[in-house]
């Protein structure tokens, strides 16, 4: 017997619902609610959910990035990062969500999807350990 | 070395150093239990791929799965959390290998264990790899001198075989190994000892044994303990026979032995149903045959063409009450090409090696067999057969003829003279001397409780009046008419004066 990812569901929920008008919608939300307890899935809900965003966000041309800096980066910076991840993904939109972390030292680290651009002072500084380590 | 000179090596590498700006793909932990991590993301990794935790523990991807990636885990998991960074290295995973890893203990992984530092490594070899085609293979036609006069004689090994060891718990599985390994001094061969799921204090024993009889300059041990994880029981075969293809590339002669085959599919049966598989018979996955017959097929001779060099393997499969139909044994019985079968009944008769000749067979070795060999052993087996069964018909019966009775004194000495003491192989030359006087009839008059001794006085004796003999046996394999006289000659010469 084959078995429903929760990706599949995630899925089905988006091809669903993307046609429905918010009327029917309110409908159909309440009965995947009812689906997903019926078929004891209801502790699965928030993975289905993050799934489902990522669908949207790709059907949308959309992607969410996470930055991570020591401090705020600029306006200037932020545009040329947004200008490589749009070529780089495809993407028609990108969505930044910023994060603050002092133990970074310096520079930033993106994160989108399961890929990770790693341009941080902390990380080059572990790179020289495992350099100077390895050539020993 | 001044301070000042290491400041500025230092200064130096830190100049040559540049970071690359690569895309890492990466995961997060999502379960973790018994060594297995279950982990989303990643995406794009490929099967056997090496990843990385935060805490340097390496691991594995064996489950591809739709949402999540089945990870088996080296080393300590505890420091693993939920929710932890998972990073792809992009490479499959590999053993580090060089000369200078002969002579040192590594685990699974090839990282040593025997504390005498790191090993500079040249290469890496990927421990999974597809077995040499048939177009690069040569039949086996060499032999593999263990030492063992039962073996050498009944049940003979070729380079590039794949002959299984099998039999009960302390029947003397490893010793055979052991000899066989000892025995390889001088040979040209390089021997590689794997030892999956075993005790370190066995482990230790066997690497002093080893070093004392000076084999481990030509010997590599690949351990994964008891104690450690069943990942590391997994991969140890795979990484001793990575170290073999690399001086099999070199076009040496490598001997592999794997001690043993039933705790690795144990650790495998532990692994895939930790990841869910499916079991199968006695719970074993369903891919618990290829992951045995795709690792024993990458023992083979390679033919000129492709470099020479061979890897023979001796894979050991301990059976439970001497059932030999169970699942592993069948299965390894299958893939390989032949068994040296042990007996516990034998080996609590004094019969040592407890080598049961009728069960017993090498299939391709009798190729491999040396002339001379071959024409003193040639009828040993059905020699000994036919004794067993006139022992089992005497002793019912008091009256036999004088014929049978000569038969039965023959069988007689035939097990005393395939006796062997633990840690002493003996030469080719010297077990075809013992065996031609049992064969002609040398021995027929000679005690049996003398048989040992008898032996032993006569290969002393013989390999200094019996030069000839001796030379031809060693560079032609095989004696002429002038070398049989001259041994004719010594052995009855011998026997005048042995009382």
């Amino acid at each position: 017997m084959a078995t429903l990812s929760n990706n599949n569901i995630a899925l089905a929920i988006y091809l669903s619902s993307k046609d429905k008008s918010e009327q029917e919608q309110a409908l159909f939300f309440k009965k995947i609610a009812q689906f997903l307890s019926r078929k004891r899935l209801l502790l699965q809900a928030p993975d289905i959910l993050s799934r489902l965003d990522k669908i949207i966000n790709e059907a949308d041309g959309r992607i969410v990035v996470k930055l991570s800096s020591k401090e705020h980066l600029g306006e200037d910076t932020k545009k040329e990062i947004a200008n490589i991840l749009k070529e780089r993904y495809a993407a028609q939109k990108i969505v930044f969500m910023e994060s603050l972390n002092e133990k970074l030292l310096g520079g930033f680290k993106i994160e989108v999807r399961d890929e990770v651009i790693d341009l941080t002072v902390k990380n080059k500084i572990r790179k020289l350990q495992e350099y100077l380590t390895s050539s020993l | 070395m001044s301070t000042n000179h290491i400041v500025e090596n230092l200064k130096k590498e830190i100049e040559n150093f540049s970071a690359q700006i690569k895309v890492e793909k990466v995961g997060k932990v999502l379960e973790l239990f018994d060594g297995i991590a279950k982990v989303s993301g990643l995406s794009d990794i490929k099967s056997s791929e090496m990843v990385t935790f935060p805490n340097g523990e390496m691991g594995v991807a064996l489950n591809l799965e739709e949402d999540a990636v089945g990870i088996i885990i080296f080393g300590d998991f505890s420091k693993i959390r939920e929710g932890d960074e998972v990073k792809a290295t992009g490479k499959i995973l590999e053993v580090p290998v060089s000369d200078s890893i002969l002579g040192r203990v590594v685990n699974a992984i090839g990282v040593p264990i025997d504390g005498k530092g790191a090993i500079k490594a040249t290469k890496s070899y990927p421990i999974e790899k597809v077995a040499p085609g048939v177009v690069t293979r040569q039949s086996v036609d060499q032999p593999v001198v263990t030492g063992i006069k039962v073996i050498d004689a009944i049940i003979p090994v070729g380079r590039g075989q794949r002959e299984l060891i099998i039999g009960d718990r302390q029947t003397g599985k490893t010793a055979i190994a052991i000899d066989a390994i000892l025995n390889q001094k001088g040979q040209k061969m390089i021997c590689v000892y794997v030892s999956i799921g075993q005790k370190d204090s066995k482990l230790r024993k066997l690497q002093a044994r080893l070093e004392a009889g000076g084999a481990m300059e030509y010997t590599v041990i690949v351990s994964a303990g008891a104690s450690e994880a069943a990942a590391l029981s997994y991969v140890a075969p795979y990484t001793g026979v990575a170290i073999a293809e690399y001086f099999m590339d070199q076009g040496k002669d490598v001997l592999i032995i794997y001690d043993d085959l039933s705790k690795h599919a144990v650790a495998y049966r532990e692994i895939s149903l930790l990841l869910r598989r499916p079991p199968g018979r006695e719970a074993y996955p369903g891919d618990v045959f290829y992951l045995h017959s795709r690792l024993l097929e990458r023992a083979c001779r390679r033919n000129e063409k492709y470099g020479g060099g061979s890897i023979t393997a001796f894979p050991i499969v301990e059976t439970q009450a001497g059932d030999v139909s169970a699942y592993i044994p069948t299965n390894v019985i299958s893939i390989t090409d032949g068994q040296i079968f042990l007996e516990t009944d034998l080996f609590y008769k004094g019969i040592r090696p407890a080598v049961n000749v009728g069960l017993s067979v090498s299939r391709v070795g009798s190729s491999a067999q040396i002339k001379a060999m071959k024409k003193v052993a040639g009828t040993l087996k059905l020699d000994l057969a036919q004794f067993r069964e006139l022992e089992a018909f005497a002793q019912f019966g008091s009256d036999l003829d004088d014929a049978t009775k000569r038969q039965l004194e023959r069988g007689k000495r035939a097990v005393e003279v395939l006796k062997q003491l633990q840690y002493a192989p003996i030469k080719i030359e010297n077990q075809v001397v013992t065996l031609y006087a049992l064969t002609k009839g040398y021995m027929d008059d000679v005690a049996i409780d003398k048989i040992k001794e008898f032996e032993q006085q006569l290969n002393e004796y013989a390999e200094h009046n019996a030069k000839v003999f001796y030379k031809e046996v060693a560079e032609k394999k095989m004696w002429s008419e002038k070398g049989e006289e001259e041994l004719k000659k010594v052995i009855e010469d011998f026997k005048k004066n042995f009382s």
